[in-house]
């Protein structure tokens, strides 16, 4: 290829040293004008290291950024933007009270006379900037008023204004629908266009091979490749990202006869609409639905997290009779919750400690923590989840995402639970931890203990379920026996009618 | 079954369970500082007497500010120690001065302290009220109920032997400063080795994650604002037995002296953060400060200036010592 063509952005030996590790390891990347280019590599790699320097939050130890020829010293976020390289995190960073407009200037107000703040304007300039991306967008809306999907395309009309010649995305699609992110690829397509450079930070091999031309995977904080996407495969990118080949594994099942939990009438105001299921031992039950179906919401009146307006909840031929987390907890129900941040971990504490929260009473028969049975036992089950690393006084907020959703297993193995409620189980989780995480369902079912899975990827639910629930608008719309599992069938229950008709 | 297939990455494990005490260690050497300037420039500070001296002064909001780290946390924190204070002085000293055993009047005085903390946590928990609101309308309201029970009037008359046994000594201690330390004990065995203790970590460190596990949220956060008025109506027995006398109006800025001792110390206004051993230093360095300051002849408005100053010091060494991010 030519070497000699010019680059966009050419990073060489960037070092970036933290007490105790490297982040970055002579780490280069290079970028043409007008290409999408994808960074891959597992959580720890490296990647959002690289992101912070790159946006001026973060300063290197060694090594050169160069955008156009041009070399460059970021010393500031705003050093950054004035080089043309915009960011756009995965939380976007708006204020949800400010309209549109305001958003998009925020920080640098175009102003009349020297003090008022011009916001005409302001919102003839954003509308321009919306125009060929979304003109639906007004920019007199306020921020909190849009879909995830159109502030994203906000902050990026931003960088435009900012006349950004490098946009660096990172996990733009983790809350988008399949048509959001046709939308999203298609304004990254007319960005290329136009001569923009696109870096893609993502998880999901697919989308990166349907929007990302090249691709540079980077392992343990250093460069590992710089591949052209149209000549190579999924497989091999991700055995390059985690440095071994992963086996493809088939679904095991170990269903047993009886039944263990029986949801009926569940309803919850207009969210969850009369669920009615049985749940056997041993059984993997997939729930699958659009984002809003009502699939999270379930498990968590299920879980005993949110209250139930009606309906009951039995396990093992006993009634829930009282709400609450304490009570479903007791009767062996446990919840892995999608945002491990917001409502798994306790991020300060030890990894024990996460482990051992339920079952405290437990550990402390007579008030006081017997400190060393507690420590053999969260430790045992924290080897048999292969956490990693075996640290288990450090704080839970240090471990990768994997290692955390290792955490919250073992915590409900702990506690003896029985029926386990996984929402969405490798969200923000490595490939690499990914097969751990099925393994370790797959383990639990094999040992009688039944689960639940709520998850957005169908790969997943097909891997995993005996059996699968799809979700509508807060109603079970179909039950699909695993001999009827298939992306297709999944897709046609889940799309609203009226959606389908049109 | 799966195996420990990796060797244990080395180093951070260790560095992260030494980062408590390295706090505490960071208070300490801010303490002994405090006291080698003084040592210096007052004469009369690093006497036995004085230096008794300092921790019988410090000894009653080092008590209060105890109960205030478990509050903080527990994510929350009490404006109102100071009047519930009050309320449990009046109490107890009327009690006595009407004849009742001391032993009953004290327990009158404590159980009235834990049922003003309860009715503060019932009102953040089952009102849905931030923690800062319910305790500064308790915080006028309890005041306002001292005031109306006494008609704002000192009750004087406070038994002797009372009297004689808060202000003796323990094996050369002042009585008040082996109260405090037993309740630091107690305080720091509640916070590391029970389940209440972990409950108050895991509530303030992350309410909604402590939901889903199971952790009882309401009855961990009465708990921890009981235990807060228990330790302000203790700390008002102390002074109570020190003057003679209980005044409606005791315990003015009660709370602020003691968030400061625990911040200080290293609690987290956030919560999920707090050590027993750095708020008794964080009382002392505060006590230290302003013994040393009077013995030094410093007018009482410099008093406060200095106050103020190793406030925003401490915090600002503890900012930098984290790092930022």
């Amino acid at each position: 290829m030519a070497s000699d063509a010019p680059s966009r952005l050419h990073i060489q030996g960037l070092t970036k040293r933290f007490p105790g590790v490297v982040a970055l390891g002579e780490m280069s990347l290079r970028v043409r004008p007008g290409e999408v280019h994808a960074l891959l590599g597992e959580n720890g790699a490296g990647k959002s290291t690289l992101m912070r320097i790159l946006s001026g939050v973060l300063r290197p130890d060694e090594g050169t950024i160069a955008v156009d020829g041009e070399e460059l010293t970021l010393r500031s976020p705003l050093a950054a933007r004035r080089a043309g390289i915009a960011m756009i995190h995965q939380e976007l960073q708006q204020v949800p009270e400010l309209t549109v407009a305001q958003n998009m200037f925020l920080g640098r107000a175009l102003r009349r006379g020297g003090l008022f703040v011009d916001r005409a304007r302001q919102e003839a300039l954003a509308a321009e900037a919306l125009a060929p991306l979304d003109s639906a967008i007004r920019p007199d809306a306020p921020i909190r008023s849009l879909r995830v999907a159109q502030r994203q395309i906000v902050e990026i009309a931003r960088a435009l204004l900012d006349n950004a010649r490098i946009i660096a995305m990172d996990e733009p699609t983790s809350s988008l629908t399949p048509s959001e992110f046709e939308r999203l690829a298609a304004v990254i397509a007319g960005l290329a266009a136009r001569g923009v450079s696109i870096i893609y930070v993502s998880h999901k091999m697919d989308e990166v091979f349907r929007i990302c031309s090249r691709a540079t995977i980077m392992r343990d904080g250093r460069f590992v490749a710089d591949l052209d996407l149209a000549g190579t495969t999924e497989s091999a990118v991700v055995a390059q990202m985690v440095g071994r080949e992963l086996a493809v594994a088939q679904h095991r099942s170990s269903v047993r006869s009886e039944t263990v939990l029986s949801v009926r009438g569940l309803t919850a105001g207009t969210k969850v609409v009369d669920a009615s299921f049985d749940l056997r031992r041993g059984e993997v039950l997939g729930i699958a639905g659009l984002i809003g179906s009502g699939r999270t919401e379930l498990l968590r009146l299920i879980a005993g997290a949110d209250r139930r307006s009606s309906g009951t909840v039995t396990v093992n031929g006993r009634p829930l009779m009282r709400a609450g987390t304490r009570a479903a907890i007791a009767a062996g129900i446990g919840l892995v919750p999608e945002e491990r941040k917001r409502d798994g971990i306790v991020p300060h504490r030890s990894m024990v400690a996460n482990v051992a929260l339920p079952s405290m009473p437990r550990f402390a028969p007579r008030g006081i923590i017997r400190g060393r049975r507690l420590r053999a036992e969260a430790g045992r089950l924290l080897a048999e989840v292969n956490l990693r690393p075996m640290q288990i006084d450090r704080p839970i907020r240090l471990f990768s995402g994997g290692n955390q959703q290792k955490g919250i297993i073992a915590r409900w193995i702990a506690a003896g639970t029985q029926i386990l409620l996984f929402d969405e189980p490798t969200r923000g989780i490595d490939i690499g931890a990914k097969a751990e995480i099925y393994g370790l369902i797959e383990r639990l079912a094999a040992e009688g203990k039944s689960v639940i899975v709520v998850s957005s990827e169908l790969p997943e639910l097909l891997r995993l379920s005996d059996r699968v629930l799809v979700m509508r608008q807060g109603r079970i719309a179909a039950e699909l026996p695993r001999e009827a599992l298939s992306e297709q069938a999944i897709v046609a229950h889940a799309v609203p009618q009226s959606v389908r008709a049109a | 079954m799966l195996t420990l297939t990796d060797k244990a990455a080395p180093a951070p494990g260790a560095t992260t369970r030494l980062r408590v005490p390295l706090r505490d260690f960071g208070t300490l050497l801010g303490l002994v500082l405090i006291v080698l300037v003084f040592a210096v420039a007052a004469p009369g500070f690093l006497t036995e007497r004085n230096l008794l001296n300092i921790l019988q002064q410090s000894s009653i909001n080092a008590c209060v500010a105890l109960g205030m780290t478990l509050v903080i946390v527990s994510g929350g924190i009490d404006l109102s120690v100071g009047p519930v204070a009050a309320l449990s002085a009046v109490l107890s000293a009327s009690l006595m001065v009407a004849g009742v055993p001391p032993v009953l009047a004290v327990m009158a005085g404590l159980a009235l302290g834990a049922a003003c903390g309860a009715v503060n946590g019932a009102l953040i928990c089952f009102g849905g009220l931030q923690p800062f609101i319910v305790t500064l309308g308790t915080l006028s309201t309890y005041r306002a109920l001292a005031l109306i029970a006494t008609d704002g009037n000192p009750i004087f008359g406070v038994p002797q032997s009372f009297r004689a046994l808060v202000n003796g000594n323990v094996g050369g201690l002042p009585m008040a400063v082996v109260v405090v330390l037993v309740v630091a004990l107690l305080a720091g065995l509640i916070l590391r080795k029970t389940p209440f203790g972990e409950y108050l970590l895991a509530v303030g460190g992350n309410e909604e994650a402590a939901h889903i596990a199971g952790v009882p949220i309401a009855l961990t956060k009465i708990g921890a604002y009981m235990l807060s008025g228990l330790l302000a109506a203790l700390a008002a027995m102390i002074l109570v037995g020190r003057l003679g006398a209980a005044e409606p109006i005791l315990g003015n800025l009660w709370e602020l002296e003691a968030i400061a001792a625990a911040a200080i110390g290293g609690a987290s206004l956030m919560g999920g953060k707090g050590s027993i051993l750095g708020t008794l230093l964080g009382a002392v360095i505060l006590g230290a400060m302003r013994n040393g300051l009077t013995l030094m002849n410093v007018q009482a408005f410099y008093q406060l200036l200095a106050t103020g100053l190793i406030i925003l010091f401490a915090m600002l060494v503890d900012r930098f010592a984290r790092g930022r991010a």
